[in-house]
């Protein structure tokens, strides 16, 4: 190789380089689609900027990116909850319940519906994690569970009156006519994401994800790792269930239904990958909005609803075939195929799918 | 041998996202000859092996190939079987949840009828070719219960099982001992006798001289010498893979006779699990402050067993104590707070997190170190990364490297930082210098020194025996999961040790011959 292809090869090396921190913060690439996505509903319906459709849309993503929190962590651990949505629903009614016919002050009712949300979950974890029976079946089974349990506890009818302030709180506009649901949501968020990034606890849980076994050879107790997530993620679930009974002022039974799988969906878009260990909080909380905005704007651009299905469930299957790419090229290091040079290497070479933060 | 070329390469040069690992290369190999192909670790072995092989396909790199006379570019693995070009890759790629005959003719078409497998002839051929190769495995077990080094005796079998011309090995003893070198010897013997070209990466130099009629040294990409079997000689070898003068040696270390004992093993066994682990039992020894205790064995013998169950990672009766702690250690935790380390045999599964980068690997686990209220500190991580990168030369592009594109010696040496960075009193090693090249293993030998120089308690175990017995102060000999025999620095050569090993194992299969022959 004579000197100035070398020098070419540097070069062409640095814009690659260059193009690869870009392309391998993941969240970034989520941002320009909501952005570039959001741009195009606006060309055609205008409306779909108006404040009052963005304020419908981060209401939502308020009430399901509280449970995405918890379900990123899960992930990161290496596990997964199908139950998030039961458990919305079940802590929201019995919480309406222990209020409304046991009269219980509000505070104590919320108390008996968090707890009852961290015993979900840490059924869920012991049973994966002590029984060594896979999460897939454990949490399909207590999805199951609990929209019975819904149904046994509440008659199937909804809750309500439920007390004034509770309505009243629930009907609190904070900030930009957002209410405590999303300054919650925020917070939470924030602080997860800081958790993740910066902490002992935070990269122990991604070890976890990565190897299990090597996790534990290295000391960290693993499986009260993946406990502790699953109990997360299910008060997560009770607290956004709650959040949406204050918003409708009555626990109604349909709470919190479906809401796994747009949960997961919209994570697994943000880059959080299925497989444990890979992902962020701001990645997976970014997927929920790009998902929601396309269905918003599918609504408003006026696509029926079954096109909107059709749309979501298509995203999902290319987000989480790109993660697969991404792993395989990783994990498979060695024995992976390696692109054309430099400028296919771009394409190749594997984001960091890992915080900055947990790189150096 | 003749003069006619198998494969030759001209001008191959190749870079990972702009940075060169190899920088044209011009090798060549003739038909019918054993060829060493050695470098210190990222030289850029493995990565010509790959471009041989397809791995690295056609067009992501610049040169050519010549397949005797036939200018070849192979498009992928398969392509590159199909001209009769095997390869055993450096790290275990086998499918976990398969019998070993599945693994040995994965890939084979023509097994069976149609799309059916016909398991029985799967198997038979599987034992023929086993019984070739003179290895004891038997094709039906599940890979997942084979230990590493028989998991790659298996990936060797699976590359032979295609009848390559031109056969490329990477690295295929790094977890192989005394005996099973040998056999592969006598396997590469045969394969040679019959017209095969092989290509074989290694960093035990003793197996060049014993096996290889020629070797090319590769430095930093490029070739630096060619030497004919006439002109072996182990110190040109090491200056040319260096570009340093190094012996071969062991350095000096006396272990000190009154110092505390920081390791006492008593009565230890295992209740063997059928595909997890081996049965030991009865084994009694003790580790002073500043001594290095080797136990040797053959494969399989109990050694690893030994080691994780120290570790608190299997469960044991019998007694392990660690002197000033108090109460004995059952768990990885309290193996961890009494000071015990342990460094793990097989990298891929039991070593790296491939979801974090260089950094986060050396680190995990000691986090708390680098940590006010759980909160990481990323100034003191990044330095103590830093620190023991340069303390042990781990070459990768940056503390934020992914670590699946290290090459194999590199990745030791990442896994080798994260056990010294807990300060530990009591080593557990586990093939500590497996696929590392000859300057980085002598450093690796004087950190082993340092350390019990340091007052550190060391337990090694190597599968190459002159390597355990020349490192270690004193030796503890397992055979069949029992300890049959105990000697000092010096005492005893590896003929000797073998010849013990081989009069217990004979004593005890005489003993179940015996048993059995009751029983019935
Ligand atoms: N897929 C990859 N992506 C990026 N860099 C790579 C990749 N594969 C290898 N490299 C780099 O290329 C160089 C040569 O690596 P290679 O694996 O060929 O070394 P080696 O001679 O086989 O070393 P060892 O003896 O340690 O196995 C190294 O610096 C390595 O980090
Ligand atoms: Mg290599």
């Amino acid at each position: 190789m004579t000197l100035a292809t070398q020098d070419d090869a540097a070069r062409a090396g640095g814009f690659a380089n260059k193009m690869r921190v870009l392309l391998s913060v993941s969240e970034l690439g989520v941002l320009v689609a909501v952005i570039a996505i959001s741009l195009i509903f606006y060309s055609i319906a205008p409306a779909f900027l108006s404040a009052q459709n963005i304020r419908a849309i981060i209401n939502f993503v308020s009430f399901v990116g509280i449970i995405a929190i918890g379900q990123t962590v899960l992930l990161i651990g290496g596990e997964f909850d199908l139950s998030v949505g039961s458990i919305a629903g079940l802590s929201a009614c019995v919480t309406a319940m222990l209020m409304k016919d046991a009269h219980l002050p509000i505070f104590v009712a919320i108390i008996g519906g968090l707890l009852l949300g961290a015993a979900v979950g840490l059924v869920n974890g012991l049973v994966v994690v002590k029984l060594k029976i896979p999460a897939f079946i454990q949490t399909l089974g207590m999805l199951f569970i609990g929209q019975g349990l819904i149904q046994v506890v509440t008659g199937g009818n909804p809750v309500y009156p439920l007390p004034e302030s509770v309505g009243n709180f629930g009907a609190t506009r904070v900030i930009f006519g957002l209410g405590w649901s999303f300054i919650f949501f925020f917070i939470a968020g924030l602080i997860a994401d800081f958790v993740l990034r910066r902490t002992v606890l935070g990269r122990n849980l991604y070890a976890t994800g990565g190897n299990v076994e090597v996790a534990r050879l290295v000391g960290i107790n693993a499986s009260l790792y993946k406990i502790c997530a699953f109990v997360f993620v299910s008060v997560m679930a009770s607290i956004s269930g709650m959040f949406v009974m204050a918003d409708l002022a009555s626990g109604i039974t349909s709470i919190g239904t479906g809401w796994e799988l747009t949960v997961i969906a919209g994570v697994v878009v943000g880059g959080v990958s299925l497989f444990g260990g890979a992902g962020t909080i701001v990645g997976g909380l970014l997927g929920m909005l790009l998902l929601q905005v396309i269905q918003s704007g599918l609504v408003v651009i006026g696509v029926g609803a079954n096109w909107q299905q059709i749309a979501v469930g298509t995203i999902m299957v290319l987000a989480v075939g790109l993660d697969l790419l991404r792993r395989r090229v990783f994990i498979g290091g060695e024995g992976a195929p390696s692109g054309n040079g430099p400028d296919a290497a771009v394409a190749v070479d594997p984001p960091a799918i890992v915080p900055a933060a947990a790189a150096d | 041998m003749s003069d006619e070329t198998a494969i030759r390469t001209i001008g191959i040069a190749k870079s990972f996202a702009g940075v060169p690992a190899l920088r044209g290369v011009d090798f060549s190999v003739r038909r019918g000859e054993i060829h060493a192909l050695l470098g210190q670790n990222g030289a850029g072995k493995s990565t010509l092996v790959k471009i041989l092989n397809g791995v690295h396909r056609a067009g992501s790199y610049k040169g050519s190939i010549l397949l005797g006379d036939k200018d070849v570019s192979f498009r992928s693995p398969l392509a590159a079987r199909a001209e009769g070009v095997g390869y055993v890759p450096q790290e275990i790629e086998v499918l976990e949840q398969l019998s070993v005959a599945e693994n040995v003719f994965a890939g084979h078409t023509g097994l069976g009828r149609g799309v059916l497998l016909n398991r029985r002839l799967l198997n038979k051929r599987t034992e023929a070719l086993f019984a070739e190769l003179g290895l004891a495995i038997n094709p039906r077990s599940l890979v997942a219960m084979l230990t590493a080094a028989q998991r790659h005796l298996v990936m060797i079998a699976r590359a032979l099982s295609m009848r390559p011309k031109v056969l490329m090995l990477d690295e295929p003893t790094a977890s192989l001992s005394g005996a099973e070198v040998d056999q592969l010897f006598a396997v590469l013997r045969r394969l040679k006798a019959q017209g095969t070209t092989m290509i074989y990466i290694t960093h035990r130099l003793p197996e060049v001289m014993a096996i290889c009629d020629r070797a090319t040294i590769l430095r930093d990409g490029r070739v630096v010498a060619e030497i004919d079997r006439a002109d072996f000689n182990e110190e040109r070898i090491i200056y040319a893979m260096s570009g340093q003068k190094l012996q071969r040696l062991y350095p000096h270390h006396a272990a000190p006779t009154q110092s505390e004992v920081l390791l006492s093993v008593r009565d230890l066994s295992v209740e063997g699990r059928i595909g997890v682990h081996r049965r030991i039992s009865g084994i009694n020894f003790e580790v002073r402050a500043g001594e290095i205790l080797g136990l040797v064995g053959l494969l399989g013998s109990g050694r690893t067993e030994i080691l994780h169950a120290i570790y608190g990672r299997i469960p044991c009766s019998g007694n392990v104590k660690v002197a000033n702690h108090d109460g004995p250690i059952r768990s990885i935790s309290d193996a961890r707070r009494a000071g015990i380390a342990l460094l793990t045999e097989d990298r891929k599964r039991d070593g790296l997190l491939f979801n974090l980068p260089v950094g986060g690997n050396i680190t995990i686990g000691n986090l708390e170190k680098f940590a006010h209220h759980q909160l990481v500190s990323r100034t003191n991580e990044s330095k103590a990364v830093v620190q023991a990168m340069r303390a042990l030369n781990v070459k990768a592009r940056s503390p934020q490297a992914s670590v699946a594109h290290l090459s194999g010696g590199n990745q030791q040496k990442l896994l080798f930082a994260r056990v010294l960075m807990n300060g530990p009193r009591v080593l557990l090693l586990d093939e500590p210098t497996k696929g590392v090249d000859a300057a980085t293993r002598h450093e690796i030998y004087r950190l082993i020194t340092e350390l019990a120089d340091k007052g550190v308690a060391l337990v090694i175990v190597a599968s190459e025996l002159e390597e355990v017995i020349g490192l270690s102060d004193r030796c503890v000999v397992v055979a069949d999961g029992r300890q049959v025999d105990e000697f000092q620095r010096g005492e005893r050569d590896e003929e000797q040790v073998l010849r013990i090993i081989a009069a217990a194992q004979a004593e005890l299969t005489g003993q179940t011959a015996l048993r059995t022959g009751v029983a019935t």
